[in-house]
């Protein structure tokens, strides 16, 4: 009872600061009215605000210069810009979810192309789309061709894998590489046994018997 | 006319409770809509299909939109979403074409088959449009937008909206001459 | 298709006069007007059905699946949240905090969410005093995810639990030096100069 209790109150949004007190101590001062305003016109654009604001931490504790967070941040919002403009594209209807947005987002910074994530969108229109996503770019970062990673992984979701699952598919694919058969022939061998490729293997017990959860600050300033 | 409430005043209403209220939305937009679709799509009662989860979509969603005094851009960006769907699942080919119903005239019957004649000729060529240029020109002559408004529901740039606007254009004016 | 004159194409759009046309360009003008009348024109009757059939939807409550999806969306989002609470209570809070996270609720792990998984970071830091993982799954902290030593071969480990879904992280090496993780395949540029590694946390694996 008490770890879901731990859950509960790590995952509750009623609980939830604002995100310009997430920002402080924890960015340069500087720098956060920028990043403050480009939220609020994520916010007024419905686009998704905790990439942004996950980037302006990221770069606090990377102790990186106040002028190079507000670019990231800057130059992040005219991504996910362009990821909702690519969900409309590829003939979502909207309003596209953060969710979505993020996701889309995601795919791009991994170095896939457009017309290849947007092909994966169109070709699944009624589910998240992570997974499969990841699936295709990490092939795309083995130097598998993306178009043809796409085409393996939408056969796959055709014949009835979901969510994770595809990823299975794609570390499928790796080990037949692995095992000494160019790419080619990993992705037909795969194909063929498609939708039956293995899962991967379950963690260790004794890791997931000390397995923890991230502790959240929960101590006010003095 | 006088004393009919503006979209905004409509969304407001509906935001605040009265669901019953939304039914001015699709008094007021289904003709337009379902004109659309049907365009789009070649067959009515697809696009019936089509507006009608359009609607219950916007009615869900209504929260998000931003300017409710553009209501109407708004809806015809969900339901030109929801027809892209529909024709991304059809296999690739032509849109199906419904026998056109003849444009009833009941005082001069061989002008009546001569405007059916017309308009199934001037349907068929629409339908060998790819579905963007085909989206634009039904949009731009059909719906009566402005640019402005077709780049709201499309989320393509004008530049780009104009020239699939022009070759539309061009590809039916084509099929005319080539019948006149 | 053959281009058209372009002045055709600027009086359809209202750039220029119809008036402004010679005649042969006018009657183009008008005959692609009269087909697009025709389009506009030929309205489907006005159906009683759609608007029933919308109405009726609009009357029913959000189905549930809709609400279900909404909530997995939301947990498949890495959610970072903090909480203030009086100071009273914040040393006891924090003391169950660290008891609840540092010793297992039982001999098979702790009882995971059903939106939740395990996260392995594993990583080779022979010299290394210390290692954190930061990432989007913690705001980026870095003293918050400690990597351990065990038996002191210079191979450091974590197993986090966490929400599902895809997060950037990387390795923080005696408090100040942070290092992608080279074993991981999926590597991001983070926009200042260096690479994130990815962590995908799956459902399945508990």
């Amino acid at each position: 009872m008490r770890p879901g209790l731990i859950l509960v109150l790590l995952a509750s949004p009623l609980a939830a600061q604002s995100e310009r007190d997430r920002l402080e101590g924890r960015v340069p001062a500087v720098a956060i009215p920028t990043v403050d305003s480009l939220v609020q016109l994520a916010t007024r654009e419905d686009l998704p605000t905790e990439p942004l604001v996950q980037k302006a931490l990221e770069g606090g504790a990377k102790h990186q210069p106040a002028v190079r967070i507000a670019a990231a941040a800057q130059a992040m919002l005219g991504q996910l810009r362009d990821a909702r403009a690519l969900l409309v594209r590829a003939g979502d209807a909207p309003p596209a979810t953060a969710a979505e947005v993020t996701t889309i987002y995601a795919a791009l910074k991994r170095g896939l192309p457009a017309p290849v994530v947007e092909r994966i969108v169109a070709a699944l229109p009624h589910e998240p789309r992570g997974s499969a996503l990841h699936a295709v770019a990490d092939l795309a970062t083995h130097h598998f061709e993306p178009d043809s990673a796409a085409a393996l992984i939408i056969d796959a979701a055709r014949q009835g894998l979901r969510g994770e699952r595809l990823l299975d598919v794609s570390t499928a694919v790796l080990h037949e590489v692995q095992r000494g058969h160019s790419r080619a022939e990993a992705v037909a061998v795969v194909r063929r046994q498609l939708p039956n490729v293995p899962s991967p293997p379950k963690p260790a017990g004794a890791s997931v018997a000390g397995a923890r959860r991230p502790g959240t600050t929960a101590l006010p300033p003095p | 006319m006088r004393g009919d409430p503006s979209d905004t005043e409509v969304v407001a209403r509906v935001l605040g409770g009265d669901r019953e209220a939304f039914g001015l939305v699709i008094h007021r937009y289904e003709t337009g809509l379902l004109r659309f679709a049907t365009r789009m799509l070649g067959s009515r009662d697809v696009a019936a299909d089509a507006v009608a989860e359009g609607l219950v979509r916007a009615y869900r969603h209504l929260a998000s939109c931003r300017d409710p005094s553009r209501l109407r851009t708004w809806l015809y960006r969900i339901v030109a979403n929801r027809c892209k769907s529909y024709l991304s699942r059809r296999a690739v080919g032509d849109v199906p074409l419904e026998e056109a119903p003849p444009v009833a005239d009941s005082t001069d019957n061989e002008a009546s088959l001569e405007r059916a004649e017309q308009l199934a000729l001037v349907a068929q060529a629409l339908a060998r449009l790819s579905p963007d240029k085909r989206e634009a020109f039904v949009l731009k002559h059909v719906e009566g937008l402005s640019y402005q408004e077709m780049a709201a529901v499309t989320g393509e740039r004008i530049p780009t909206l104009k020239m699939r606007v022009h070759r539309a254009r061009e590809a039916l004016l084509q099929v005319l001459e080539d019948h006149a | 298709m053959n281009p058209i004159d372009p002045r055709i194409h600027q009086a359809l759009d209202g750039d220029i006069a119809r008036e402004s046309l010679p005649p042969e360009l006018r009657r183009v003008v008008d005959r692609l007007e009269s087909a697009a009348a025709l389009l506009a024109a030929a309205v489907p009757p006005q159906s009683a059905g759609l608007e029933t059939r919308v109405m009726a939807a609009v009357r029913r409550p959000a189905p549930s699946g809709e609400r279900v999806r909404r909530l997995l969306r939301w947990f498949a989002t890495p959610q970072a949240v903090t909480f203030r609470i009086r100071p009273a209570w914040s040393l006891a809070l924090a003391a169950a905090i660290v008891l609840l996270t540092l010793v297992p609720a039982d001999e098979r792990g702790p009882a995971l969410g059903e939106h939740e998984g395990i996260a392995q970071f594993v990583g080779r830091f022979p010299d290394a005093h210390s290692v954190h993982v930061a990432g989007s799954f913690n705001d980026w902290r870095t003293g918050t995810i400690p990597l351990e030593d065990r038996d002191h071969d210079g191979v450091w480990r974590a197993t986090v639990v966490l929400p599902t879904g895809a997060y950037e992280y990387m390795f923080v090496v005696d408090g100040e030096r942070w290092v992608p993780d080279h074993w991981a395949d999926r590597l991001v540029e983070d926009d200042f100069g260096r690479e994130n590694s990815i962590v995908i946390v799956r459902a399945t694996w508990r």
